[in-house]
């Protein structure tokens, strides 16, 4: 028989059911959650690996896991690919929980404001116990970018965040254009030249174009350490991108975007739309004649235009083009001004998913069928110099010898927690010169005094 | 028999009943109105940033570095109220436009009027990136327009000065929610006016004036302020077309991508809260305006 339902059974069951709801909503992580500190543990211990190494290259992460369960049955890695939306919050909100993946990809800049704050761990501890030695296995530029304040936090993985020391170009550009294809630029003279008989403009801008210097904190970044330049002193406490080789760098910037490229605003708009994975960019269709790019580029050529990947004659890389008027210039490339990617373990972890998240690290970063072989598969060099000698990189790549150089000369900048701050400054003031606001060396002076603020009250902190 | 305390819930069962009700809404208020708003509060007088430490109380410090240092808040303010004086008119009137044309009695009505709500149904980032495309300088179809009427192209989203208007033309296009309340409120208004000035010889354009605007006049209020709040609230579209900076010169770094930056770019998180409690005082203040001198210009019936 039904039984009638009472105001006052009503009643009850609704403050019983929103006591609970709230109840449940306040309560503490469940023991699960939180194994004792220390407690050996016999089982399988699973972690969860938060990453951001979506679409091709989720099925080469999938395979370096499978590599390390087969050497580790302790550990069960899970791959936890995020979209790429909202990744800062994801980061941000994960690292700073109480129940955290026990791994979790960030950017150089993300790494130093954890640290700062205390959220994440150092891994020296596990290093020393693991006996290896960072520094003989990592190119300096690259295990640099994860150390704030003496303490390394992670193995960098891949190269260099920033833009490294190579280009890409595009042989049958140069070749149209009376260039000879086998002899990359050296020089930012030997570069406006080249850009100057390549570039094609019609009255709705620039249809096929030779180069653009590119804008923001690290176009302007890569430029000046290619001018014998610095962003920031050694000890990251004073900056020094308003130098006589700041300013001449961004007078270059912008004499060239000018005069080769019609305006800033005309170059951005050539690029409007396309990226370097989608097949419309200018680069695969024989419409841009030199690209400054990382080493990422050489993953996105082989997913995005095979053909091309795959004809070695039609495309080339060479070191990035320094002023040829400053005796002290020379090639170089920034590896992490803002970039560079690593792993971190947040302190919240418990300690049995902390030490099988180093292990993962540690196999991940530095072992042949890790990283190593995650890297190889998209035909991009790894931190890890002995990876790099593989004869098979040059059996793929004819140029490898270039991104060999490039990577030696690539620097790692000082930089702090308040980089991102500071970036963007730089970005701002870099705009207004090339839109005329300021002089270039009015535009560095506003932004050198503004992230000096910055700065000064960083450390004063 | 009974306790002092159950005659008096007996007594009053059925506020109790009300009560139980609306109880999920209350709780959810608390939950994720309240309790937020206050932490935030709280937040905007610190310097809390992703730890989960106690955060240290800075005073008005906050606040007085918005006011006196960040060149950025009022580059930001800046480019909202450029957005909102322009954008939210433009957008009531094409609304309202809209709103009267289908209230006429036309064949496949339906149709139409399905065909202009459509597009305040599709996600923001889809139609972010579809008027990317429409934006492009060579091959959009914007400024293909402008070369048919020989007029010169525009770089709407790589110059300054065109990217706050190419923002409202494409805020404009998803006036279909406002749109449908505007019918609702035209459909409200009793056809015996329009007799009564049609028998007296009024014109289409003095119904118009005289009847169907002072008649909506709530709706329109109604609408000016969802428009106001949401234009201070603008972020998505802005987020996808031109990126965190808000493109060249911050030209399009509206207020909310400024407290975006520095909670998840700088992990300013006390910072932001300041900002976001100044966007609430904003708002505040300019919907105690609209409320007060509505009385003025918003018509309730004889009342």
């Amino acid at each position: 028989m039904a039984r009638k339902l009472t105001r006052r059974s009503f009643l009850k069951v609704v403050g019983v059911s929103a006591t609970t709801l709230a109840v449940a909503a306040c309560a503490a992580p469940g023991p699960t959650a939180a194994p004792a500190e220390g407690a050996p543990s016999a089982e399988r211990v699973e972690i969860e690996f938060m990453n951001w190494w979506g679409a091709h290259r989720e099925a080469l992460m999938d395979e370096a896991i499978a590599n390390f369960h087969d050497m580790n049955s302790n550990v069960q890695v899970n791959n936890s690919v995020q979209p790429w939306d909202g990744r800062a919050e994801r980061a941000a909100t994960a690292v700073a929980s109480n129940n955290p993946p026990a791994l979790i990809m960030t950017q150089r800049v993300e790494t130093y404001q954890f640290a700062h704050e205390n959220l994440i761990l150092p891994i020296d501890d596990y290093v020393q116990a693991s006996g290896i030695d960072p520094d003989a296995i990592f190119y300096a530029g690259e295990i640099n970018n994860q150390r704030w304040q003496g303490q390394l936090y992670s193995f960098p993985l891949p190269t260099g965040g920033g833009n490294t020391g190579q280009y890409f170009y595009n042989k049958t550009v140069l070749a149209e254009a009376g260039l000879d294809p086998e002899t990359p630029v050296a020089t930012w003279q030997e570069l406006t030249e080249a850009s100057r008989a390549i570039t094609q403009k019609d009255d709705l801008g620039i249809t096929v174009m030779g180069a653009s210097p590119g804008g923001g904190p690290v176009g302007f970044g890569q430029w000046l350490y290619c001018n014998a330049g610095q962003f920031v002193s050694d000890d990251a406490r004073t900056i020094m991108f308003d130098s006589e080789q700041g300013i001449e760098t961004l007078e270059w910037m912008v004499d060239f975007t000018n005069e080769i490229n019609g305006g800033i605003d005309n170059a951005n708009e050539f690029f409007a739309g396309t990226s370097a994975t989608s097949a419309d960019h200018p680069y695969y269709n024989e419409k841009l004649g030199f690209m400054f790019t990382g080493v990422w580029q050489f993953g996105h050529l082989q997913a995005t235009d095979p053909d091309m990947w795959a004809d070695t004659s039609t495309w080339g890389v060479g070191q990035m083009p320094y002023n040829g008027n400053n005796a002290d210039a020379a090639h170089a490339g920034v590896a992490g001004l803002s970039g560079s990617w690593g792993y971190v373990i947040p302190v919240s972890t418990p300690q049995d998913q902390a030490d099988a998240a180093y292990q993962w690290l540690e196999f991940f970063g530095t072992h042949e069928q890790g990283g190593c072989l995650f890297l190889f598969n998209q035909g991009r060099p790894s931190p890890v110099a002995q990876c790099n000698e593989n004869s098979a990189y040059y059996d793929d790549n004819p140029y490898w010898s270039v991104v060999l150089q490039s990577l030696a000369s690539d620097v790692s900048v000082a930089v702090t927690p308040v980089q991102a701050r500071i970036n963007d400054v730089v970005g701002t003031v870099v705009d207004e010169a090339y839109f005329g606001q300021h002089a270039p060396a009015d535009a560095l002076a506003k932004g050198a005094e503004e992230s000096q603020r910055i700065l000064d009250e960083f450390w004063a902190g | 028999m009974l306790t002092g305390m159950q005659r008096y819930l007996h007594r009053h069962r059925a506020k109790w009943v009300g009560f139980a009700f609306i109880l999920p809404w209350i709780l959810s208020a608390l939950w994720f109105d309240l309790i937020p708003f206050v932490t935030n509060l709280y937040l905007s007088f610190t310097d809390y940033s992703v730890s989960t430490s106690t955060p240290d109380w800075l005073g008005f410090e906050n606040y007085r570095e918005i006011l006196e240092i960040d060149p950025l808040f009022t580059k930001s303010l800046g480019n909202t109220v450029y957005y909102l004086v322009l954008g939210v008119p433009i957008r009531l009137v094409v609304a309202f436009a809209i709103a009267v044309l289908l209230n006429l009695r036309i064949h496949a009505l339906g149709t139409f009027r399905t065909i202009f709500y459509i597009p305040s149904v599709v996600p923001l980032v889809a139609v972010s990136i579809i008027f990317f495309g429409m934006f492009n300088a060579r091959y959009g179809i914007f400024n293909q327009l402008l070369i048919l009427l020989d007029l010169p192209p525009v770089r709407w989203l790589t110059r300054p000065e065109w990217i706050k208007p190419a923002m409202i033309i494409m805020s404009t296009w998803g006036f279909g929610a406002q749109m449908v309340i505007f019918l609702a409120g035209l459909q409200g208004i009793p056809s015996e006016l329009y007799e009564a000035a049609e028998m007296d010889g009024g014109s289409y354009w003095h119904q118009l004036f005289r009847i169907t605007i002072p008649m909506v006049s709530p709706v329109i209020f109604f609408n000016l302020i969802i428009g106001i709040i949401g234009g201070f609230q603008v972020f998505a579209s802005a987020y996808v077309l031109l990126g965190p900076g808000g493109g060249p010169l911050n030209a399009g770094l509206f207020y909310v991508l400024h407290i975006y930056n520095n909670a998840f770019s700088y992990f300013r998180l006390g910072y932001a809260a300041a900002l976001s409690v100044v966007l609430f005082l904003i708002i505040l203040f300019f919907t105690v305006i609209m409320v007060r001198t509505s009385d003025r210009w918003v018509y309730y019936g004889d009342t």
